[in-house]
């Protein structure tokens, strides 16, 4: 090899390691290739939040400035309670307290300062805001409307600024947005009492804490009671005792809950509700959801929860929608119409109305001239009478999900429960606190626990069954009013959260869809007429008025919130099993 | 009253502890002193192992900086930039709040605070947000309700210098400067410190002149970890390079080492005598070389060292031949000479002093002759030994007795130094009376007239005698080669003795003949000693000289003049080595 050609290689080698060197990437390019799913990994259970930071009272602010500061330290008292008692006078903080209630506040407010000019010692500001809400120390949010107007009293202290003498009501006073930005709608999920294979929601707004993870501040609340609307309604399964240890993400992204307390590892039915509490509370919350959930008691596994795994505690029985036409009952196929029940049902018969379907479709109930009758789906069916009482006494049968048939006698102002299986004749079940009301509607939600009421005063009323001291319809609250000069057509559970109202009125007819939880109502538009409303999750059907000589008809809402005919002619009377 | 038994415990002391730690370790440190010098395999593979580790610490140390730079930097500037974007955001939000503010009828202020929606889209908190990896702080002390925070952070959080460059900032007008710092911080709810990077900024609203501090929070957790693992991989890397390193410098070393301890040994074997002795060669390179070479340099050796033998033999049998031969002449000579000699009062006196003359000189041939065939004897191996147990100091007693009359002459006196014991020995009383007779005769020679001191020891297993002169003495060197054949120390110098030359050779073979060790020492103006050493049973090893061969007075001059360690000077001959002087 002669010395030129040893430099070419030479050269040759060096360009090719130079190019080697520059062509080698830090991250090389790759794939494609099959990589691990990480389920629930933007999960971190806990959801992000801001916070109020209260700042102390300053010399140079104002009397209103003093007002807001106040306002602000109470939004942050939760997590500072260091800040609030220095915007008090001595006098103030041994007067007021900051346990209660939580009043919520519209954020638009206005003070009345009268003739302040900013020499006085003492200085009375009136605080003039709209109410909003209300979360009592049960964290059950009580929407409200009306005005708030306060008066605060302030007094000058040395060296400059203000200092609140006076507050004119116990607990916190707290806006719309501090509320929104420190509390969040929580459903939390019990045991039915009467039915403990069912879960019941109960909806409360949880104070969202730094230093927790929100799924550990949504299990903790529910190791307590549910709120008043479910008091003995509804129950934990968690045994008294009990604490949570620590909720944490583990390997494979499951979550893992580390609980305390005691807990029998023989008594399964008490591992599955346990588990069901925590699963829907959770990923009902969009908490963990899609994850694994282990439970852990002293160290060691007490029960667990795949996201595959059967879920049979908000059943709700079958979902076969039924209407009537030409007196006969009939399934509702996806098409439309369809054939006509099996029994005595599916036969025209006139009289019989207010049709209500039982829990699995094998029974059926109606409201005949002289009261309320049962038949069963088969051929063998026969309408049996089992409540007495003229058309306009009773009011419509419902079916509850244990099996018994609910209507409350106007005549003697009483609710009745028949139930097939004991063999006896209705009977009577307390409810002291509809004394007086004069009901036209009784509905009990598909969950067996709550119960709508509407009575001839246009109120709605939500009521729960409750079993402590025997079988009672209580925890009566009004949960919307409606003018007075409107009628309240008809009523509907579309789920365990929501009631669907038809209200007529002088300016026409509404739906409303009423969120037991918060009392929001959204109105769904209407394009006919309704004379009837059913629903079932996300199917709502509706009796409308049909086209000229065609009779009434069935629509049903889209997702759009358009109406679309299912059955265009002779019907009616649209239902879906309980509800 | 029973006996106390009084437990008598040896305590050591502090210093005795720590003085015996200290000579252990300095005998181990010794050891492993000893051990190093001797082996090339550790040094090579020790070297190694520290020039890698320097390098490797280094290397190690230079990377993991870079690294953290890199990291650290690309870190914090997209933490500015967001940061920044998040300032932009709210500073666009309360510009927003001022202009669209609705003035209620009443002239109230309004409580609607646009900070908590743009709150909601700095940390992700809306509805469609998604959770920020950063917490946010917003202070605005002056104004009620204005401050929020997101996570965990509170204004206690805010590292209190970052707070101050940030309020020297705002009170210089500098609202587009913000600051940063590096802190560990302890958030409310967290029991350890994370390593947080603090970015501070102020947001400047124009209509009110209302300043807000917002600080952003990054968590440097995940940064932390990668730059722990870099670490961690660039100390197991390291280590394992250092381990793997020494392991190829081992098996290096070991590759040219082993060749070399194998030459080693076999020069070794080489130099004992062993002149079969050859190395294996394995392939062509330098150590397969250097074997070759030691091959042929050891086949070249034991050529030469065959034919420097069979040339000795050769002088030697003619040696032999020559005395053997001389003898029959000389004694017809002999017979002549001892008639002329007898008849010499007859001549006239030149004939006369002729014939005494001749009479003398053939004693002395006489002598060279015995001498030479004795020698001879020797060299044929044909020497044996007429064993006797005899007292020595009765064989040095009749050996000064002959020395007397030369001693006389030359006005040299003895000293005897006499075990009063006798020291019984196996030996051949006349070859050992003969060696004392020529160390005798030397040291009178060679005495200047002076003293002569012999000294007789004994011990166990050997006796010695020593002859002590205190003539000219030797020169360096000089102690081996006086028994050399024919050797002269002065060759100007006179004969008075008329020795010929083989007496002290012939003495040491007959002290090899015994077993026993025949050495000299001696110093110029310092006189010479000899040392004659035998076993007390004949063919039993000797491992020492009851006597000394430095004279004593010589020894404790040395002491005195301050080296304390005894010099010894090289005793050569057989049992040289084993010289416990």
């Amino acid at each position: 090899m002669t010395r030129t050609s040893r430099l070419r290689a030479v050269a040759a080698i060096a360009a090719a390691l130079i190019w080697a060197i520059s062509g080698c990437t830090v991250i090389p390019v790759t794939g494609p290739y099959a990589v691990k799913d990480q389920a629930g990994g933007g999960d971190p259970l806990s959801k992000p939040f801001q916070r109020m930071i209260a700042t102390r009272p300053q010399p140079t602010w104002s009397a209103e400035q003093t007002v807001r500061g106040l306002q602000a330290a109470m939004a942050a008292y939760a997590d500072d309670p260091k800040v609030l008692p220095q915007y008090l006078t001595p006098e103030a903080l041994r007067n007021w307290t900051p346990s209660g209630a939580v009043t919520v506040l519209d954020d638009q407010w206005t003070f009345d300062m009268g003739d302040y000019d900013g020499t006085e010692p003492v200085v009375t500001i009136t605080l003039k805001a709209k109410l909003v809400g209300r979360i009592e120390e049960d964290d059950t949010y009580v929407p409200q409307s009306g005005g708030w107007e306060r008066p605060f009293q302030l007094v000058k202290v040395e060296g400059g600024g203000y200092r609140v003498r006076s507050l004119p009501t116990d607990g916190l006073v707290l806006t719309r947005s501090d509320v929104d930005r420190a509390y969040r709608a929580t459903k939390l999920y019990y045991l039915s009492s009467r039915t403990p294979d069912r879960l019941v929601v109960d909806n409360v707004r949880l104070r969202l804490k730094p230093t927790e993870t929100y799924a550990k501040i949504v299990l903790e609340r529910l190791l307590k009671d549910p709120t008043a609307a479910l008091k003995g309604a509804a129950t934990t399964s968690f045994p008294p005792g009990t604490k949570i240890e620590s909720v944490r993400s583990g390997e494979d992204e499951r979550v893992v809950i580390t609980l305390s307390g005691s807990f029998d590892p023989l008594d399964l039915s008490l591992q599955h509700a346990l588990m069901a509490q925590i699963r829907y509370s959770l990923n009902n919350n969009d908490v963990a959801k899609g994850r694994d959930i282990d439970v852990m008691v002293d160290g060691e596994l007490y029960t667990n929860y795949r996201p595959n795994s059967d879920q049979s505690w908000l059943d709700n029985g079958v979902n076969t929608a039924y209407y009537v036409s030409r007196g006969a009952v009939h399934v509702m196929t996806k098409e439309g119409p369809g054939r006509a029940v099996q029994g005595p049902a599916g036969q025209p018969r006139p009289g019989y109305s207010d049709f209500a379907m039982s829990k699995d479709g094998a029974l059926i109930a109606a409201k005949t001239s002289t009261g309320i009758s049962v038949a069963g789906l088969t051929q063998e069916g026969q309408w049996q009478e089992v409540i007495q009482g003229a058309p306009a006494d009773l009011t419509a049968p419902s079916w509850h999900r244990d099996g018994s048939l609910w209507a409350f006698d106007r005549k003697n102002k009483v609710v009745l429960r028949y139930d097939p299986a004991s063999g006896r004749g209705p009977e009577r079940v307390s409810a002291p606190e509809l004394k007086g009301w004069d009901v036209t509607n009784l509905r009990i939600a598909r969950d067996g626990v709550r119960v709508v009421v509407t009575t001839s005063k246009n109120a709605v009323q939500l009521g729960a069954l409750t079993d402590v001291g025997g079988l009672k319809l209580g925890n009566v609250r009004v949960l919307a009013g409606i003018d007075s000069k409107d009628t309240i057509q008809d009523v509907a559970w579309r789920d365990d959260e929501h009631l669907l109202l038809l209200v007529s009125g002088k300016a026409g007819q509404t739906l409303n869809e009423i969120d037991i939880g918060d009392g929001e109502i959204t109105e769904i538009p209407l394009k006919d007429p309704l004379w009837s409303v059913a629903a079932l999750n996300e199917r709502v059907l509706a009796e409308a008025e049909g086209e000229k000589g065609k009779g009434h008809k069935v629509i049903e809402l889209n997702p759009d919130q358009t109406w679309t005919a299912k059955i265009d002619s002779d019907a009616g009377g649209p239902l879906f099993p309980l509800g | 009253m029973p006996p106390t038994k009084k437990k008598r415990t040896r305590r050591r002391t502090l210093r005795q502890i720590l003085g015996g730690v200290r000579r252990r370790v300095r005998r181990a440190a010794g050891r492993a002193r000893s051990v190093w010098r001797r082996s090339l395999h550790l040094q090579v593979v020790t070297s190694t192992l520290v020039i890698s580790v320097i390098v490797v610490v280094v290397l190690g140390t230079f990377l993991s900086t870079q690294i953290n730079k890199s990291v650290i930097d690309s870190r914090t500037r997209s933490s500015v930039s967001e940061a920044a974007a998040d300032r932009l955001q709210i500073a666009d939000a309360l510009t927003s709040e001022t202009d669209e503010q609705p003035q209620p009828p009443d002239g109230g202020a309004v409580s609607l605070n646009p900070l908590d929606d743009v709150m909601d889209t700095v940390t992700g908190s809306s509805e469609d947000g998604s959770k920020k990896s950063y917490d946010v702080l917003i202070l605005n002390p002056a104004s009620p309700g204005k401050s929020r925070a997101s996570g965990n952070v509170v204004p206690e959080s805010v590292p209190a210098g970052l707070a101050t460059s940030l309020g020297r900032n705002i009170k210089n007008g500098e609202y587009d400067t913000p600051v940063a710092s590096i802190e560990r911080l302890t958030f409310v709810g967290q029991s350890q410190p994370r390593l947080t990077y603090v970015v501070g900024g102020i947001v400047h609203e124009l209509s009110t002149g209302q300043n807000y501090e917002v600080y952003h929070f990054f968590p440097l957790d995940a940064e932390e970890e990668l730059l722990s693992n870099v670490r961690l991989a660039i100390v197991v890397v390291g280590l394992g390079l250092v381990l793997l390193l020494a392991a190829i410098a081992y098996l290096v070393a070991r590759q040219v080492v082993t060749p070399v301890r194998l030459a080693r040994q076999a020069a070794e074997r080489l130099a004992s005598g062993k002149l079969d002795e050859r190395l294996k060669v394995r392939g062509e390179d330098d150590l397969a070389r250097l074997a070759n070479s030691f091959n042929e340099m050891a086949a070249n050796l034991a050529l030469k060292i065959h034919q420097l033998e069979e040339l000795s033999q050769v002088q030697r049998q003619f040696v032999s031949d020559v005395s053997h031969e001389l003898r029959t002449p000389l004694t017809t000579v002999r017979m002549a000479a001892d008639l002329l000699y007898d008849a010499r009062e007859d001549f006239d006196p030149m004939a006369a002093r002729s014939a005494e003359l001749m009479q003398a000189q053939l004693e002395r041939f006489e002598s060279m002759l015995a001498d030479l065939l004795e020698i001879s004897r020797y060299d044929a191996g044909a020497a044996t030994l007429d064993l006797d147990s005899v007292d020595v100091t009765k064989v040095v007693l009749r050996a000064i007795e002959d020395s007397e009359a030369l001693a006389e002459r030359h006005g040299t006196r003895f000293e005897l130094r006499l075990p009063h014991e006798p020291c019984m020995a196996e030996i051949d009383n006349r070859r050992v009376e003969r060696i004392l007779r020529n160390l005798l005769f030397n040291a009178i020679e060679h005495g200047e007239g002076r003293e002569i001191v012999v000294t007789v020891g004994a011990d166990r297993d050997a006796v010695a005698v020593a002859v002590r002169d205190h003539g000219i003495g030797l020169k360096p060197g000089e102690d081996t080669m006086v028994f050399d054949r024919f050797w002269r120390a002065d060759p100007s110098r006179a004969r008075t003795i008329g020795g010929t030359g083989l007496g002290l050779a012939i003495s040491r073979e007959d002290a090899t003949l015994h077993g026993g060790w025949l050495q000299a020492w001696g110093q110029p103006g310092e006189g010479s000693q000899f040392r004659l050493t035998l076993p007390r049973t004949a063919g039993a090893d000797l491992k020492g000289s009851p006597l000394p061969l430095v004279p004593p007075e010589i020894e404790m001059r040395r002491t005195w003049r301050g080296t304390m360690t005894p010099v010894l000077l090289p005793a050569t001959g057989d049992g040289a080595a084993h010289d416990e002087d």
